[in-house]
């Protein structure tokens, strides 16, 4: 696969005249700069994680490692059972909700992409209204608590987030650069919808299911606001929504700090917090170069209408 | 009897016995989309309702448009509306640009190291939560201790309280906002890029092209229609402000409010003091009404000047 | 388009005719639950001889704000063994973790979700609650099914508890005192000592600048995001009462006077007094300028700052915690009250099964020191230990915590920390001797304001006080400019109509005193 990708990539020689020569000096410099504003702030970061926690409170955070310390990082495993579960959940959720959701957006991008289906334009709609108008955080609530009974249980992390218009459009897009004659022979030749959806139409799409599925497997694997909402029991706590819990409980502390009656002493320190999110990402930084490759072929997506 | 099959095949329901397969296809999106996205539409009637726990919500009595008010006491609202909608046009343009950029060099360089580490690298922000940024923020900004401000004392200048500065959040929050979308977005730009034909490339390079004129005469048009559907798509989502980030960056300071606050923001104040739901469902409502009268005033624009590059 | 539009505003209205049935559906089980809770509270009145039948072994359901501590496990089994065996049920404590609780705690009893007893208070806005409907009315369960917390209970916490006429909550019965001053740091690392005491704002002053030019690494005075405390101290060391008793509030009165009447900053005489003394404390950098976006709460307690203005309980805590800091505390405010019973209180749900065991169970836990000690530390020499005088002390804080449900406190049950100093139990029954001889501020305890027909205009005002005062009070902004301004916006807001209609409240609260 890695080959394949290698021959796609649009190679170009140009003669390196001046102007060249100033273009690619300004592209690696601007480029180069990006890339360490983005990586300098999660090298503090993990730096941090390391530090004594006397350390910071005095000196602020720092790029470099001072006053070594692995504290923060015993503090996350002293009861390694709690995030190893929150790793399973975040995994179960991450897993099921990104096949299932490709699965699901990839069949409407079909479809909506299909000349012969005569109602395409007004299914697509139908989709894309869905961003434009929503319920609200209150009334999503207690619908989805009353009717759907989703209160503590997975599928309120799994459900909410499976499919997405943006990314349906996406995959519509990938869908498009396959010719409408291959179906049209496929068809001729006796085979199914189904048939042709799942031999002819899939094994095209490999690069659009990576794009979407890594944009799934991201939202699925980042979110702890549903689990924030709707999640009650400590069992079931997606990692993200750990973290999220330990950064933000001085925040709201802060909050209420000031009204009496309630003394709260322990803060989550910040080395902790740091760790915590060093914990939390780890994973889909490991697994992200091995994705990154198959963004080869080209996306441009279109309008609602087909 | 060509008249009569032609009218036959106008009828929904032959439509669907003879795409019956692909509705089958369409059904797993219509299901989930009905259910979670639709249905909860109906709960908007909270926001005209005077909303009791014991009553939930279709028992409780109406109350009109009371809900609205809280959001336009002492001009509040147009504030907050005008600041949502700055922000997001500013961050979008701003973002988006970037990405564009970035997207475009990342697929002119040749050195592959170089490209993947730094489209690694790019994406890494995307994983840092706002909360962290928030507490960056501070280390980089306050007054006392801030990063910037050691900097500009040791080098011989006066220390700046960025806080009592409202203006310079405004850009400090887009910068921020491009900063951590770049990643994202341009995976999508990249992807766009790298479908354009080689061959116009290399015909482009024979006829002697610059890589100026490449990127004007080649690139830039290729991946227009992508950028024109991501600027409409997030059009459409004008009136959301991304309401952790600004809660973390700005927080309860309210020396910046008047240049920082969104709805979002607001309406978290205001539940705070008051478990009001009502008033919560109410901003919801004004948000989508909003979102969508804009996106039809725009998609009608963009079909007057471009019919092909409307969204619907 | 127009055809296309029509098709999904079709399709749209489908959907919202079926879930309309659903909706009516929805509502009606919602009625038949609160008639069922109804009914089951007539039954009670009916039982009311009989006593309480424990015969059916039940679960009940109780929410906390808090994170839940990783030791949790250990400490409900603990417990339910005790309840099992006492009262034939088992306790679920549900934590609703501090990051959650602004969302999360509001719509708790908006999803009709069935749940037993949840705590309360006046940060998580329980007047307005029980207004909506959140809460079971307790007229008759209280009494009936505990009794003993029932007795126990003051006429004043029970009036705090009424609202329209009818009991909502159960409030806490351990006293809690309006008592409010600099809690400060006398003991420093150098080996430096201060030894003089703060007694008043001006010995304050004094206090601040021998930090600055003595402890130069220390922040003089701890201010973060939450606003400074220094306007409250300010407004209560001249006898001011704030109209919700609260903090960061805007409207005060003069508890002397017969007729109290309202009056917010811009009014007071004395306010150019207070923000000149803020403008120099900023100019002397008492405090960071850019405290109002600073999050740490724990810059005390942690040895970054020198002095806070907090209550008694928060000097305790920073006491056992740096034993040889010499922290010290005085109280500034010039008459003190009892504190609202109701700012820690327990609330039945609208949506309980079992609210007649649930208030069993909250009897024996505000009476039982065996059941309370397995409900508020755990379980001995496990999760807390005892010393000779009764003081307990966590033995894993990482591990283990004291309950989040605060409301269950007693005078009699709750326990002091290991290490609390002298002072906290002789300055609390000082207060309880002041308040007897000087009920200036006493009278008023039983005073809250009922913002029903102002919800718009207070939550206004609420949001015009963060952002404009708190910069003004901490000398952010221009003195004379920002005074005038928070004066315009607080009237744009709606102050008069707030104040109108609290005046209105505080007459009829004066007119029952005499």
């Amino acid at each position: 696969m890695a080959k394949q990708a290698e021959a796609e990539r649009p190679m170009i020689k140009t003669r390196l005249s001046a102007s060249s020569k100033v273009f690619y000096t300004v592209a690696y410099v601007i480029t180069a700069v990006e890339a360490a504003i983005c990586l300098i702030p999660f090298v503090i970061l993990i730096a941090s994680s390391f530090t004594g926690e006397n350390y910071i409170r005095h000196h602020g955070y720092s790029i470099l490692i001072h006053d070594f310390s692995l504290k923060a990082y015993e503090l996350i495993f002293k009861t390694p059972i709690t995030v190893l579960r929150a790793y399973g959940v975040s995994i179960l959720i991450t897993a099921v909700g990104t096949f299932c959701g490709t699965m699901i957006i990839t069949l409407a991008a079909y479809v909506i992409s299909r000349k012969d289906f005569k109602y395409r334009n007004q299914v697509s709609f139908f989709f894309y209204f869905t961003t434009l108008f929503n319920g609200g955080m209150v009334s999503t609530y207690i619908f989805y608590i009353q009717y759907l009974h989703l209160k503590d249980s997975l599928l309120a992390l799994i459900f909410p987030g499976i499919f997405q218009v943006f990314y349906m459009l996406i995959m519509r897009s990938f869908v498009q650069e396959i010719p409408a004659a291959l179906i049209e022979s496929a068809k001729i030749d006796g085979a199914g919808e189904w048939c042709i959806f799942f031999r002819i139409i899939l094994p095209l799409l490999k690069s659009g299911l990576a794009t979407i599925s890594l944009f799934l497997a991201l939202g699925y694997w980042n979110d702890w606001y549903n689990a924030m909402l709707y999640i009650n029991s400590e069992k079931k706590y997606p990692l993200q929504y750990m973290l999220y819990n330990m950064l933000q409980q001085t925040q709201a502390l802060a909050r209420i700090a000031s009204q009496a009656g309630i003394k709260v002493m322990d803060m989550p320190s910040n080395s902790l917090k740091m760790a915590m999110a060093v914990v939390a990402t780890g994973p889909i930084l490991i697994v992200y170069p091995y994705v990154q490759k198959y963004f080869v072929s080209g996306i441009t997506i279109g309008s609602v209408k087909g | 009897m060509m008249t009569a099959e032609v009218k036959r095949k106008e009828g929904f329901l032959y439509e669907l016995k003879k795409n019956r397969a692909l509705w089958v296809m369409l059904l797993p999106a219509f299901v989930i989309v009905i259910l979670f996205q639709y249905f909860p539409m109906a709960g908007l009637v909270l926001a005209f309702k005077n909303y009791r726990f014991d009553q939930g919500v279709f028992g409780s009595a109406w109350n009109g448009l009371d809900n609205f008010r809280y959001l336009f006491q002492s001009g509040t609202g147009w504030l907050i509306t005008k600041n949502t909608i700055v922000y997001n046009l500013v961050n979008l343009v701003t973002s988006q640009a970037l990405a564009i950029l970035i997207a475009i060099f990342i697929s002119e360089i040749n050195n592959r190291i170089f490209k993947k580490l730094t489209q690694s690298f790019i994406f890494l922000p995307y994983f840092i939560s706002w909360v962290i940024v928030g507490t960056f923020v501070y280390a980089i900004f306050n007054y006392e201790t801030g990063v910037l401000n050691n900097l500009i004392s040791s080098s011989g200048g006066e220390a700046v309280n960025f806080y009592n500065m409202p203006w310079v959040w405004p850009i400090i929050i887009c910068c921020f906002n491009s900063w951590k979308w770049c990643g994202y977005n341009s995976v999508i730009y990249i992807a766009a890029i790298t479908g354009v034909d080689r061959e116009i490339y290399e015909a482009a390079a024979v006829d002697g092209a610059t890589i100026g004129q490449r990127i004007r005469h080649i690139t830039l048009p290729t991946i227009r229609p992508t950028i024109i559907t991501m600027l409409l798509l997030n059009v459409g989502r004008i009136l959301r402000g991304d309401f952790e980030m600004f809660y973390q960056i700005v927080g309860n300071n309210g020396q910046l409010f008047n240049a920082t606050d969104v709805i979002d923001t607001y309406v978290f104040r205001s539940l705070l003091q008051s478990s009001n739901l009502g008033m919560s469902a109410a901003a919801s409502f004004y948000q989508s009404v909003l979102c969508f009268v804009i996106i039809m005033i725009v998609n009608a624009a963009v079909k007057h000047v471009e019919p092909d590059y409307a969204l619907f | 388009m127009k055809k296309q539009l029509a098709a999904v505003m079709l399709a749209a209205a489908t959907g919202v005719s079926v879930l309309a049935g659903c909706g009516s559906s929805g509502s009606g089980s919602g009625n038949a639950a609160t008639q069922s809770a109804a009914s089951a509270s007539g039954t009670s009145a009916a039982a009311q001889s009989g006593g309480l039948d424990t015969s059916k072994e039940v679960n009940l359901v109780m929410y906390v704000i808090s994170n839940r501590p990783a030791g949790q496990d250990a400490v409900d089994e603990n417990l339910n063994k005790l309840l099992k065996e006492k009262l034939n049920c088992t306790l679920t404590i549900n934590w609703i973790p501090w990051s959650d609780y602004a969302n999360k705690y509001p719509l708790l009893f908006s999803s009709g979700e069935q749940f037993d007893m949840a705590y309360t208070s006046n940060w998580l806005n329980w007047t307005q609650l029980a207004r909506k409907g959140a809460f079971m009315q307790l007229d008759d369960l209280w009494p009936t099914y505990a009794p003993d917390n029932w007795a126990a209970t003051s006429e004043m916490a029970k009036a705090e508890a009424t609202i329209d006429g009818h009991l909502y909550v159960v409030p806490t019965q351990k006293a809690t005192y309006t008592a409010y001053g600099p809690i400060y740091r006398t003991k420093f690392d150098d080996g430096k000592e201060y030894t003089d005491e703060i007694t008043d704002m001006t010995s304050m002053e004094t206090y601040l600048d021998w930090i600055k030019a003595n402890e130069p690494d220390l922040k003089p005075y701890q201010v973060y995001s939450a606003g400074s405390e220094m306007d409250d101290m300010w407004m209560y060391s001249q006898g001011f009462c704030a109209s919700k008793g609260a903090t960061n509030d805007f409207l005060f009165y003069n508890p002397e006077d017969e007729n109290p009447k309202l009056f917010t900053y811009y009014e007071y005489d004395g306010v150019n007094d207070f923000l000149d003394m803020m403008e120099g404390w900023n100019g002397k950098g008492y405090y960071s300028k850019s405290a109002l976006s600073d999050t740490d709460s724990t810059q005390v307690q942690n040895g970054l700052a020198a002095m806070q203005v907090h209550n008694i309980d928060t000097y305790s805590g920073l006491y056992i915690l740096h034993p040889d800091w010499g922290f010290k505390y005085v109280n500034l405010r010039k008459h003190v009250a009892h504190l609202p019973y109701t700012q820690d209180s327990m609330a039945i749900s609208t949506t309980s099964q079992n609210p007649e065991r649930a208030l069993a169970l909250w009897n024996l836990l505000t009476t039982d020191q065996e059941v309370y000690d397995a409900f508020y530390y755990g379980i001995l020499d496990t999760s807390y230990t005892l010393d000779d005088k009764g003081e307990f002390k966590i033995t894993d804080p990482d591990t283990y915590a004291t309950s989040a449900m605060w409301a269950v406190r007693t005078n009699e049950l709750d326990r002091n920390g290991v290490g609390t100093p002298d002072d906290y139990v002789t300055q609390r029954n000082q207060w309880e001797e002041d308040i007897k001889s000087d009920d200036t501020a006493e009278k008023y305890a039983a005073f809250t304001i009922d913002t029903t027909n102002i919800e718009t205009e207070y939550a206004a005002c609420q949001s015009v006080q963060q952002q404009y005062w708190w910069p003004l009070e901490l000398g952010f902004t221009d003195k004379e400019s920002g005074l005038k301004e928070y004066q315009e916006k607080m009237e744009a807001a709606g102050i008069e109509k707030v104040r109108t209609e609290i005046q209105g409240q505080l007459d009829a609260y004066v007119a029952t005193l005499k």
